[in-house]
């Protein structure tokens, strides 16, 4: 089997190469047998998935097989290996995430070319840049990096798993990375043959569309997965460290973004095409920067799992992207020429162009602190770390504004927005948001009485006397009033979102004759679009409640022999029992812990600390008891070697439940967005064309097909 | 007299106690903890870690021995190499990084201006254009039954 997946890889690259070198031909040549040969790369490019495929299988046929004369299999898993994590073998190690990255292009690949009667032209240049990348990564694995190398000599049984990857959202966490990863491939494929063959309008914009949503839902599950993975997994009771790897698949999330609200302004008005086409080739570029920071140990983290010298295959590659977007930039920049202007600062328009502006800031400063380290050994000779502090200081502010235009933007009407429109829009919603933050003071988040002060106002660099004046103003950039902007904020943006909703309601309900509930239903089927993203925002201010909540993180740790007591917030944790146990794939200690509330008993947690077998390496098992009011986090840290007693950390962790909510609801919104308008369910996508203008009267051009 | 010594004395050496907490989670949060796990000092938990507990010692006892907070990251920093800060330091060359983002920002809303007045200057000027009274009529029946 092995022999067949290494034969298949293999297969597979001959397989893109053609799709890729005939593909070319068959766009560029004249020749009457061309299109018939560009049929034949078409019908490649989808037999390269069969071949990857069948090469994947192979792989996980030999781990589930236990054949340890594969050295990856070998590296990777072990006899007592529960299955579902032997699967999870195929994207745990360096080789086996390359060959699952080709698998999923591949498949992605394999969908576009299936579908290819929506713009068989545009479908064949997507194709061919879609097959280039494709024979990159087949190289890489074939050459750089084959799963199915052979031992030399046979082991009676594999080194298993990184005991961190054994949770069961390993399983699903880097699929959907890779998914969105993988799939800002096929925007940028599009984006890029659309630059290439001039194409006319905006179809390629609606063609993509649905793609781009995919890959980003696909990313955002990934990240938020990856956080939770962490949160339980790791032990430390946060879900977002800041970690090299964590920002690189944070920074096409943040363009991928971008590009979602900016290709409006190309649709509606036709501008900002060459904005968007940067956007879709800048995210792409930073998806296979992601790969590179992972696999590459260009940067210390601790997600780097795997590290080879395989960086340098992939400093290539960004040069040739990079080149071939630039060449085809300058080539046809006269293509992407806007077709209408700003008319007003106070617009839609203006809001995503500011919204861009701030996701782009966001992008570059992230991407900044995360090379950083290397500018400063290139400078001054020695590495230094860019961590949580800085970016954390970035990210409240860009955060809070970013949330603030959620809430404006989408209430902006195109083109210019009246004041009396803006008071109409705005005035209950602000009203509700003053309320909340009223009331919240009133429950005792007064940050100028908390005594706390934040990352930006550092008095020791200041003039004395500057210094002096402005301590009384200590608390401005504090933890405290971030949290309490945020809420105020959140409010904000709930109140505008839930009017937009009623009023919406209330004109189809007296339309439809149903109640406010069936008419706003109705009103999210007719416009799928805007409504789901409208549920987006309601995620993701969510979300950002999730956030605001850790402010108030608490935590204790304590030795605790049986009966002990710990005193964390409002809970009292009573030792009860400690066990032992010994499994086929790991020892465990536990801890049997009580948990009381005001004296009342709340529950029981086992917080455990396991120490697998194969590779001797320990881990916990977090024990968490959640609310939506907050999380307890127990973590079973080990046992004193001086007193023997188990050593117990307790966090209180309020409002982390609403991350994970606020996580659901934009999958949710994102799903209803990609659902077609239900008066639109049988109308297909049109190409362009010019209305035929009567004797004496001007053309009228849809937007988007002026050349 | 006694008891109101007493009492300033506990109150003052209680303000003094949350001065050093404050301090403690300042810096500990932009010390990372050495054995390689890549977590802050402070919250770094995991099993066996061998370097952890001594460093949160060494923070105590350098937040007695200084009383500038960058003297105890110097303290870290001659002690574990430049890596165990992961807050950069606002001196030198590691200032480039606080200073990039507000340049970066300037940069941004220079471009941000640039565009819009570009564009503003080429958008084909709007004549005062007669409200025909029928249409603004329909619009306010328009606005009034679809309650915008």
């Amino acid at each position: 089997m092995p022999l067949i997946g290494s034969f298949c890889l293999l297969f597979a690259l001959v397989l893109s190469a053609y799709c890729f070198v005939v593909g070319i031909w068959a766009l560029a040549s004249g020749h009457p047998v061309a299109s018939r040969l560009g049929e034949t790369a078409r019908r490649a490019g989808m037999a390269t998935f069969i071949a990857v495929a069948v090469s994947a299988l192979a792989l996980v046929w030999a781990a589930l097989n236990n054949d340890f004369s594969l050295a990856y299999i070998l590296h990777h898993t072990n006899r007592d290996l529960p299955t579902a994590y032997k699967l999870a073998a195929l994207w745990s190690g360096q080789e086996g995430s390359l060959l699952f990255w080709a698998l999923l292009l591949s498949a992605y690949g394999f969908v576009l070319r299936l579908r290819y009667k929506v713009d068989p032209r545009l479908t064949a240049y997507a194709s061919v840049v879609l097959a280039g990348i494709q024979v990159f990564f087949l190289a890489l694995v074939n050459f750089g990096g084959n799963p199915f190398g052979v031992m030399d000599t046979v082991r009676a049984d594999g080194l298993g798993l990184n005991p961190l990857l054994q949770y069961p959202e390993m399983v699903i966490h880097p699929p959907m990375l890779y998914l969105g990863y993988v799939g800002m491939s096929v925007p940028f494929a599009f984006g890029l043959a659309a630059l290439i063959m001039k194409y006319p309008g905006e179809k390629w914009i609606h063609i993509t569309r649905r793609w781009t949503m995919v890959a980003w839902l696909f990313l955002t599950c990934g990240i938020i997965l990856g956080g939770h993975w962490a949160y339980g997994v790791l032990g430390w009771g946060g879900y977002w460290g800041w970690d090299p790897v964590e920002i690189a698949s944070f920074l096409p999330w943040i363009s991928a973004t971008a590009f979602l609200h900016s290709v409006m302004m190309q649709e509606k008005r036709g501008m900002m095409k060459k904005w968007n086409v940067w956007l879709i080739f800048i995210t792409f570029l930073l998806s296979i920067f992601g790969t590179l920071l992972t696999r590459s140990g260009l940067v210390q983290s601790v997600h780097a799992f795997a590290q080879s010298n395989i960086g340098v295959w992939f400093y290539i590659f960004l040069a040739v992207c990079f080149v071939v977007c630039g060449f085809f930039f300058i080539k046809n920049y006269s293509h992407l020429k806007s077709e209408n202007t700003l008319d007003s600062l106070v617009s839609r328009e203006s809001s995503f162009l500011l919204n861009n502006v701030v996701l782009l800031f966001a992008c570059i400063a992230f991407l900044c602190g995360t090379l950083f380290p290397i500018l400063t050994e290139f400078v001054k000779g020695y590495k230094i770390s860019v961590g949580p502090p800085y970016f954390n200081a970035l990210a409240v502010p860009i955060g809070l504004f970013l949330l603030f235009l959620t809430g404006v933007g989408p209430l902006l009407a195109w083109r210019m927005t009246s004041f009396a429109s803006i008071r109409r829009n705005f005035a209950a919603p602000a009203v509700f948001a003053v309320v909340v933050a009223i009331v919240l003071i009133a429950l005792g988040l007064r940050p100028w009485a908390l005594g706390a002060t934040g990352p930006f106002l550092h008095w020791d660099y200041l003039p004395s006397w500057l210094t002096r004046t402005l301590k009384p103003l200590a608390w401005v950039d504090s933890d405290y009033s971030f949290t309490l902007t945020a809420l105020t904020l959140a409010a904000f943006v709930i109140g505008i979102i839930a009017l937009e909703f009623y009023r919406g309601g209330r004109v189809l309900q007296h339309k439809l004759g149903t109640n406010l509930f069936g008419a706003m239903y109705w009103l999210t089927r007719r416009n799928t679009r805007r409504y789901g993203g409208y549920i987006v925002h309601f995620g993701v201010v969510v979300i950002m409640v999730g956030l605001a909540g850790a402010t108030f993180n608490k935590d204790k740790e304590q030795e605790m022999g049986l009966g002990s007591k710990m005193q964390i917030g409002n809970y009292e944790l009573i030792g009860q029992k400690y066990t032992e146990d010994d499994l086929p794939n790991y020892e465990s200690q536990a801890a049997i812990l009580d948990v009381y509330q005001h004296g009342k008993f709340l529950s029981t947690l086992y917080p455990a600390l396991v120490v697998y077998k194969a590779s001797q390496q320990p881990d916990h098992k977090v024990a968490i008891r959640s609310t939506l009011k907050e999380d307890l986090y127990v973590v079973y840290e080990g046992k004193n070697p001086d007193t023997d007693q188990p050593i117990i950390k307790a966090i209180v962790n309020p409002l982390v439940s609403w991350l994970w909510i606020g996580w659901l609801i934009t999958v949710f919104g994102t799903l209803v967005a990609l659902v077609p308008n239900a008066a639109q369910l049988k109308s297909p996508v049109s190409m362009p064309s010019l209305i035929q203008a009567r004797p004496g009267e001007r053309a009228f051009e849809p937007v988007g097909a002026a050349k | 007299m006694k008891r109101i010594l007493l009492a300033l004395v506990l109150c003052s050496s209680l303000v003094a106690i949350a001065a050093d907490d404050d301090r403690y989670s300042d810096l500990g949060n932009k010390i990372q903890c050495s054995c390689g796990c890549g977590q802050i000092l402070i919250k770094c938990n995991h099993v066996g870690c061998p370097s952890s507990d001594a460093m949160i010692r060494q923070l105590r006892t350098a937040l007695n021995n200084y009383s500038n907070d960058e003297d105890v990251l110097n303290w870290f920093r001659r002690s574990y190499g430049m890596t165990i800060v992961v807050a950069p330091s606002t001196h030198g060359f590691e200032l480039t990084i606080w200073i990039l983002p507000i340049v970066l920002a300037a940069v941004g809303l220079l471009l941000l201006f640039l565009v819009t007045r570009r564009w503003r200057s080429e958008a084909a000027p709007v004549g005062v254009v007669q409200i025909d009274p029928k249409l603004e009529e329909l619009r306010k029946r328009a606005r009034k039954e679809t309650e915008l």
